[in-house]
């Protein structure tokens, strides 16, 4: 609900309860006024008659407003006021009467009298009332709509074109926010704010990502010169022993290395360093890749079916749909079983990689965890990353356990442009 | 062919230097962006390794002016980022190839040689030991002066020995260079195995000697000593 609908309402509540309160008193005070006022003149009239029959001995007699008797007996009756319904022929209908009823002397000789006064109804005076208080409602209303809406173009406009530029606001394009400032005390409060907010959120996602860049480059290096040494030393005329304690040594930091680099990617892709390119053919990465994988395949004895109903577009950096297919295919390689399966199902919406392999008791919560290893060398990073890859790119990934272990990729039905797949996010990593 | 190499590390900077000079190439270093920038103004280079990350600027800096004052060399970028973004922008400016660290020697070798061939001399397009000889035009193999059909993967093999000759190979190092993607490659390194029985075995077909060694069962050496 936009601020202005959201004021106007309230602003219409609060009338509807303040003008409901004073009509309601205004109903009571207008009521006793127009009773008080019946009273008065009943009692006036009273004294009228008196005088009447005083100077010229008439008795008037006006149904049903004036009645005057001339009574045998004296009568006790004291003057009393009572409320009577009396049909009125002329309108066909019941109208309401004050009754005023008494006794006077005049001369020695009594008389009875009832007067009465016609009296607005009820039901009439709530109407009255309640019309007015609706247009008086429309009225009040119609004019604050009118001049809060023309104060919040000129009063809102800083504020609405700040919002346009916040909406903007895109760390990976390194596109910061900077506000016009606004006369106004509370918007120029809340762009200062923000001014600076943005700044140390850029700040900080920067140095984060310089971070991992030179956490990367800290450690390469040192495992290089290590490597590069290592493997001079196997140059040397070597005992067997010595030989396969170096190459063992080589092997764990290569291992180390990898490690570090796998560890750097997963941080890349949580922090969406990698910005989406124009759709790719995965169907194309994965033909290529099983090419580059045919001799891992033979040397197992590996069978592969390429299934292709349709081919898969999707819009992802280059480098990431190499590595999830890659990571994808090392592992139904590495757990795969000598002379087994893999089996590669292609659609419009996604692709399916199934391998036969070992019983295994993984789900589909734990396999994609980190450091979860099977009995092969591999690091257990690589299903971790292509969970990420996945859940980064609004894709699906679902392992599914049948007499093939399958690992089913889905692009969303709701696509959600999280990392922003436009031409004009591109910009290459400093 | 003389090499300049700029990098910061200074361990780096010393085995780089020393292998090449084994290699036989005349070797200078720069250890930080304005050395560089200093020796390249004075002295004419064929080959550059480029670290990107350096003391007074990147490395990717330096490549446009490379490319104006010497067109002729070639410029291999040996980088800690493994960043396909910095590989292409690399790559874009002028660079010829791309290692990432931590990278072993005769994969700095074989890259070295090729992109010599590629860049220089119509006589380079052959490599020969012994009866052995390597088009590297037509990717193939020659043995006694007759054509053996070798598959790519075969020639590769062969070509990346004949380039490294009397160095210790590691099964790694090579499957490294065959598959130079990343893939988690595990423990399983069957399949080179299978690639040396059949250069072997066509080598021996065509009357020429087996010159692979193994190591220990670790490791192979292309060598006739």
């Amino acid at each position: 609900m936009k601020l202005l609908t959201k004021i106007n309402r309230n602003y219409l509540v609060l009338l509807i309860v303040a003008l409901t309160a004073l009509a309601a008193g205004g109903f009571l005070v207008l009521k006793a006024v127009i009773s008080s006022e019946a009273r008065e003149n009943l009692l006036s009239r009273e004294l009228l008659i008196r005088k009447q029959i005083i100077d010229r001995g008439t008795v008037p007699d006006f149904y049903p407003l004036v009645e005057v008797k001339r009574l045998d007996q004296p009568s006790d009756q004291t003057p009393v006021f009572k409320k009577v319904i009396i049909w009125d022929e002329l309108e066909n209908e019941p109208e309401p009467f004050l009754e005023y009823s008494s006794t006077i002397t005049v001369n020695g000789q009594d008389y009875f009298i009832r007067l009465r006064q016609s009296v607005l109804e009820t039901k009439d005076l709530a109407l009255i009332v309640s019309v007015w208080l609706l247009v008086l409602l429309l009225l009040v209303f119609a004019a604050s709509y009118g001049i809060s809406r023309k104060m919040n173009r000129s009063l809102w406009q800083d504020f609405e074109n700040n919002l346009k530029r916040i909406e903007q606001f895109d760390l990976i394009a390194n596109r910061g926010i900077l506000l016009s400032p606004s006369p106004i005390e509370e918007f120029d409060r809340l762009n200062r704010v923000l001014n600076t907010m943005s700044r140390r959120i850029a700040e900080d996602y920067h140095a984060l990502k310089e971070f991992t860049e030179n956490a990367s480059h800290e450690i390469q290096t040192p495992l290089s010169i290590a490597l590069l040494q290592l493997d001079e030393m196997l140059q040397l005329d070597l005992s067997e022993d010595l030989f396969i304690k170096i190459h063992s040594v080589i092997q764990a930091l290569k291992r180390l290395s990898s490690l570090n680099q796998s560890l750097i990617l997963l941080t890349k892709i949580e922090n969406r360093q990698f910005v989406s390119s124009n759709s790719l053919s995965i169907t194309a990465i994965i033909e290529q890749k099983i090419a580059e994988f045919a001799p891992l395949f033979d040397a197992k004895n590996l069978t592969i079916q390429l299934e292709q109903n349709a081919e898969f577009f999707y819009s992802i950096h280059e480098s990431l749909a190499f590595i999830l297919v890659s990571n994808l295919l090392s592992n139904a390689t590495n757990h795969n079983i000598p002379q087994g399966i893999i089996k590669i199902n292609i659609d419009a919406s996604g692709f399916t990689i199934s391998n036969t392999g070992n019983e295994t008791f993984l789900t589909n919560e734990t396999i994609f965890q980190r450091f979860i290893k099977g009995e092969t060398g591999s690091n257990g990073l690589g299903l971790a990353i292509v969970k990420k890859i996945c859940d980064t790119h609004n894709l699906d990934i679902r392992y599914e356990k049948t007499s093939l272990h399958c690992f089913h990729i889905q692009q969303k039905i709701k696509p959600q442009n999280t990392t922003g797949s436009a031409a004009d996010h591109f910009a290459p990593a400093p | 062919m003389k090499v300049l190499i700029v990098e910061d590390e200074k361990n780096l900077r010393k085995i780089l230097a020393d292998f090449l000079h084994r290699e036989g190439y005349i070797c200078e270093t720069a250890a930080d962006f304005h050395e560089a920038e200093a020796k390249l103004a004075d002295y004419p280079y064929d080959i550059l390794l480029l670290d990107l990350g350096l003391p007074g600027g990147s490395g990717m800096d330096l490549i446009p002016d490379i490319k104006e004052s010497h067109p002729e060399a070639g410029i291999v970028i040996i980088s800690a980022k493994n960043s396909l973004d910095d590989k292409i922008s690399g790559l874009d400016l002028g660079a010829d190839d791309y290692l990432t660290k931590p990278f072993p020697l005769p994969e700095l070798n074989s890259r070295i040689k090729a992109l010599l061939r590629r860049r220089q001399f119509g006589g380079m397009n052959e490599l020969s030991f012994r009866e052995i000889m390597l088009n590297t035009d037509s990717r193939s193999v020659s043995i006694h002066g007759i054509v053996v059909p070798f598959t790519p993967k075969e020639y590769d093999l062969l070509l990346y020995f004949m380039v490294n000759i009397n160095r210790v190979l590691t099964k790694e190092t090579i499957a490294e260079h065959l598959w130079e993607d990343n893939i988690d490659l595990a423990d399983n390194f069957d399949f080179i195995y299978t690639h040396l029985n059949n250069i072997r075995r066509k080598i021996k077909s065509a009357d020429g000697n087996d010159y692979i060694k193994t190591v220990y069962g670790l490791g192979y050496k292309f060598t006739d000593l």
